[in-house]
């Protein structure tokens, strides 16, 4: 038990954090220099990321890990905590997103003020999202989904002398709330049926329940619609393209690169963990839910005119990949039982990695979008025409992340689609696989396009009037981008690392079905 | 008195949900929007609640549950309407008609 203890390690450096940056703020005044603060910051982050890698070495060792908070015993309920590999692949993205924001931060937020409630509230938001990666009972899992929703929400307000931050953030909130409240619904109905919300316990009890075959099918599709509306899926995504743009850029990054994943994850966990996909079919829901939200998010992304809302929509694109990735690998398990096994690790793999890749590469894009309208203080497209051209460094790892989305094949976002797309096509016989994922590769076709046009506008035209004075971002803005730009490119080169680490995850969330 | 009817109680908890999502789909007012918000989370609750009818032993956590979910309601409440105050600066009005310069 005592070494267990770890887990909670990151949440709580998070939390504190959070609570004592207005302290270090007051500091900082008193000595005349408030930098303090984001340095405070930046050290809370680097060292929330340091002891996950502690709980990673500790859960390769182990497998998982289990800890228990409660005065009730682990069978009931209680507070529990549960760590795989596919929960440290989350919390260690969200982390490392988080400190690249931080670091963005220091610069981008510098003309604004309340700067120590923007670092607490981006530490909850983080501890939040480790916690609902480790949380092993659904009940805290809400706990920790709320306490991320609420900083998200009030994050998004963050300018809030002007209208447009609060109008999304109102939207945003309503929206939200009633998904997780949805998603609440569906945890107290498995809890009147099973008299327990323990993830592990849930999983055991569920099949020997005698219901009727309709209420699991209910709680699914209340689970997906609940989290879905923070994961944005189609039709439930229309919060999303007004709050991203709303939000400060890092904010966006935070929102788009792990927010949005946090709900895919919580689906997944759900989904895969407690219902078994042998036995029940949401793969079928999954896959048509990802198709709709792969068409719809791309043809709207084609309507845009500014560049955040673009990239925006371009989010909800690759959470459709995410979703029928997912989707893909729970019909071949309905579908083949155990001998669709290795589709479905194929599958599942491919999203895992898409969810990284995602994340990284949406991070990189919204940090250099609000490079690009730190400096020409615009966000429309056709008046950052050429912005590229002014600002070498923030232009070619832009480009780097619409590559890497486009799926161009040395960077990392090629391999994940080319897992999720092979693993669509390993069955020729089946016509539903076959013509899903013919949908899914001709919008991959359409969304290079868009990107590949994007890239063009920026890049290579001649500047606009808005970007003649443009220059290069400080270096503290600069940096996160050209990092996370390396990284696609070293990772789509060496994907070997990254892809055995996804596979780990992948047999530990498919690890109850065996193979 | 009558023993407690889970049939009845759960219902009520499906109607305030169902009442909740109408009030906000229907009221463009942004209070009235919250006390639809509260009220779906009352439904919530009350169907925590209701299963502990059926069965004695969920009582101690369902208890626990819905203590932890109202004063989660509450922050959301707040923080929503914060946002309201905000808006209201901003338009001099809480209608959410004013607010539609975003596009759905």
């Amino acid at each position: 038990m005592a070494e267990s203890w770890i887990i909670l390690q990151p949440i709580i450096i998070l939390f504190a954090g959070a609570l004592l940056t207005p302290l270090i703020e007051s500091l900082g005044r008193a000595i005349k220099f408030e930098k303090v603060r984001d340095a405070f910051a930046i050290i809370i982050f680097g060292l929330s990321l340091y002891s996950l890698l502690g709980i990673y070495e500790e859960v390769q060792r182990q497998g998982q890990l289990t800890y228990f908070l409660s005065p009730y015993e682990p069978q009931v309920g209680g507070v529990s905590f549960f760590v795989d590999q596919f929960s440290v692949f989350m919390a260690l993205l969200f982390c490392l997103l988080g400190l690249f924001v931080s670091i963005y931060s220091v610069k981008y937020m510098e003309d604004d003020t309340g700067l120590d409630k923007y670092y607490s509230l981006l530490m909850v938001l983080v501890a939040g999202l480790v916690g609902i990666s480790f949380a092993g009972d659904l009940f805290n899992l809400f706990i920790f989904w709320e306490a991320m929703s609420l900083s998200s929400y009030a994050l998004v307000a963050f300018r809030k002398y002007r209208w447009e931050p609060i109008e999304a953030s109102f939207k945003y909130l309503v929206m939200s709330t009633i998904g997780s409240l949805t998603a609440l619904y569906a945890m107290s109905i498995l809890y009147g049926l099973t008299g327990t919300l323990n993830i592990s316990q849930l999983a055991a009890i569920i099949p020997t329940l005698k219901i009727p075959s309709q209420i699991p099918y209910l709680i699914i599709v209340a689970i997906i619609a609940g989290f879905g509306v923070t994961a944005s899926i189609v039709p439930f995504h229309f919060w999303l393209p007004d709050a991203h743009p709303a939000a400060p850029s890092g904010i966006s990054a935070m929102l788009s690169g792990v927010v949005i994943k946090a709900g895919v994850y919580v689906i997944a966990r759900i989904l895969f963990t407690i219902f078994n996909p042998v036995a029940f079919d949401f793969g079928t829901i999954l896959v048509i839910f990802g198709i709709i939200t792969l068409s719809v998010a791309n043809f709207m992304a084609l309507l845009q005119r500014d560049i955040k809302r673009l990239l925006a929509f371009s989010s909800i694109v690759n959470i459709g990949y995410i979703i029928f990735g997912f989707g893909i690998g729970a019909y071949a398990l309905n579908v083949y039982g155990t001998a669709g096994y290795s589709i479905a690790t194929l599958a599942v793999m491919g999203a895992i990695f898409h969810i990284f890749n995602h994340a990284i590469g949406k991070g990189l894009l919204f940090l250099g979008a609000g490079c690009f309208i730190h400096e020409a203080g615009t966000r429309d497209l056709v008046d950052l025409e050429g912005a590229g051209k002014k600002m070498p460094w923030t232009g070619t790892s832009f480009s780097l992340g619409l590559l890497t989305l486009a799926g161009v094949p040395p960077l990392s976002g090629f391999w994940s689609k080319l897992f999720i797309i092979l693993a669509g096509f390993t069955v020729p016989g089946n016509t539903f696989m076959v013509v899903t994922t013919s949908l899914v590769v001709l919008n991959a076709i359409f969304a290079a396009a868009y990107y590949l046009w994007l890239m063009q506008r920026l890049m290579l035209r001649a500047p606009k009037p808005k970007v003649e004075r443009a220059h290069e971002v400080p270096i503290l803005m600069v940096l996160p981008v050209v990092i996370l730009g390396l990284i696609t490119v070293i990772l789509g080169l060496w994907p070997f690392e990254i892809m055995g680490f996804a596979e780990v995850a992948t047999r530990s969330l498919l690890g109850l079905i065996g193979g | 008195m009558s023993t407690p009817d889970f049939t009845l109680y759960a219902t009520t908890a499906i109607f305030l949900y169902i009442i909740g999502i109408y009030g906000i789909a229907v009221r463009r007012n942004m209070i009235r929007t919250i006390i639809g918000l509260e009220i779906i989370t009352a439904g919530v609750n009350l169907n925590f609640l209701a299963f502990t009818i059926l069965n004695e032993d969920l009582l101690p956590l369902a208890q626990y549950f819905v203590a932890i979910s109202i004063v989660i309601g509450a922050a959301v409440a707040s923080l929503a309407l914060m946002i309201t105050v905000q808006a209201y600066r901003h338009y001099g009005s809480v209608d959410l008609k004013k607010l539609s310069r975003l596009r759905w």
